[in-house]
């Protein structure tokens, strides 16, 4: 795992005791993990009293260190002996090394969503509500008399801004049951994969 | 349902009965033609330095065939109500005829075309689709996310069709198609069905 300069002299800070007693390293690391689930990161969150004795520069720098290291090794999906080899390298010690790591266990599967979502996606169906309407006439022609359905798609991050915009489209019965039988036939097939 | 004719209309088609049923005939052939594809107004020169007749007799002839087609296309209405309706023209019984056949044989395409006109949403045309895996991403190296890629086709009015790329996940797709089963249940459902049977 590649970690950029400014990132393992972070790294290091943290490792060394008269910097960080173990007290402090475990609220950093607590820390470091729970501002990068919260959505909206509180701007208070490294005013913590047990850090209050180290200098205020050198806690950002060793919290943004932990941070960038922790998404690093969640994007590779890295398991303990990778964890373990690259904070001995620093050097952790095993007892610093083992809180990082039960930390990090408890925290994986959230992070893994947070990076999972995150990117550029195809608009995304959530939901659709539809209509049942009878046309009888209009301007043009009388006695139309045919039963139409209004669809409407609930659609995210379907607009440049990733607003949710909905697809609102007709269709007779019969193309109805097209539209079915086609998303029953994705679905048989999807069943069919999971089964492989 | 019978038509009503103004009197203005009435003296447009006046003329009708003093040329040749053949040619009348050829006027109504015209006013389908141009219901189809449009009025051309060349023809109504010829056809007015042909007969001797001035120009505007032949368009308010050949308008006013378009105009008893269309109504009586747009209305539905049977055959005897429309020999009915022609009735109060006065014509010869034989041009009447011609009316007729005229009206038997082009209502359904003047019908047609009539509901192209009418303002309508962008309506289904066709759904593809395709299963997908995400593997991985710039922010997360192993992944392992089934989903349903659909490309679905939407045609509009005026022939621009519209193709909407979306995506979803294998859950909400059976929630999909559980909704729309039952969009489709509600078809044959007693309330549907009344109303159906008796609006006609």
């Amino acid at each position: 795992m590649e970690l950029s300069d400014s990132v393992q002299k972070g790294l290091q800070s943290i490792a060394d005791p008269s910097l960080f007693d173990l007290k402090s390293f475990t609220v950093l690391i607590d820390i470091a993990f729970r501002s990068l689930l919260s959505a909206h990161a509180d701007h208070g969150i490294l005013a913590d009293p047990v850090l209050e004795h180290i200098e205020r520069v050198l806690v950002k720098q060793c919290h943004a260190a932990a941070t960038t290291c922790i998404l690093e090794m969640v994007k590779q999906n890295a398991d303990k002996s990778t964890i373990s080899s690259c904070l001995e390298d620093l050097p952790f010690d095993a007892e610093r090394i083992e809180i990082f790591f039960k930390s990090y266990q408890n925290h994986k599967e959230e992070l893994e969503g947070v990076l999972a979502s995150l990117g550029s996606q195809l608009p995304h169906i959530n939901d659709v509500s539809w209509r049942l309407q009878y046309h009888m006439k209009n301007g043009h022609v009388h006695k139309v008399n045919e039963p139409f359905y209004l669809l409407s798609l609930n659609v995210e991050n379907g607009g440049l801004e990733g607003s949710a915009k909905d697809i609102n489209f007709s269709c007779t019965v019969e193309q109805l049951q097209d539209l079915v039988g086609k998303m029953k036939d994705a679905a048989k097939s999807l069943e069919k994969a999971t089964q492989m | 349902m019978l038509l009503v004719l103004s009197e203005e209309y009435k003296e447009h088609l006046a003329f009708l009965p003093k040329v040749d049923p053949a040619v009348v005939f050829e006027f109504g052939r015209i006013a389908v033609e141009f219901l189809k594809r449009g009025i051309n107004s060349k023809v109504y020169e010829g056809a007015a330095r042909k007969l001797g007749f001035p120009i505007t007799t032949v368009q308010h002839g050949v308008e006013g065939l378009m105009f008893l087609l269309t109504e009586s296309s747009k209305l539905m209405i049977s055959d005897i109500d429309f020999k009915d309706s022609v009735m109060v023209l006065g014509f010869s019984t034989e041009l009447n005829e011609i009316l007729l056949q005229l009206y038997v044989e082009n209502h359904s395409t003047i019908r047609s075309t009539l509901t192209q006109l009418a303002p309508s949403l962008p309506s289904y045309h066709n759904l593809e689709w395709r299963l997908d895996v995400q593997l991985g991403s710039r922010s997360m190296r192993q992944q392992v996310v089934p989903m349903v890629t659909m490309l679905l086709h939407l045609t509009t009015g005026n022939s621009d069709n519209r193709r909407c790329c979306l995506q979803t996940n294998p859950s909400t797709l059976l929630h999909l198609i559980a909704v729309l089963e039952a969009a489709l249940a509600s078809m044959k459902n007693n309330h549907a069905r009344r109303i159906l049977r008796n609006i006609k």
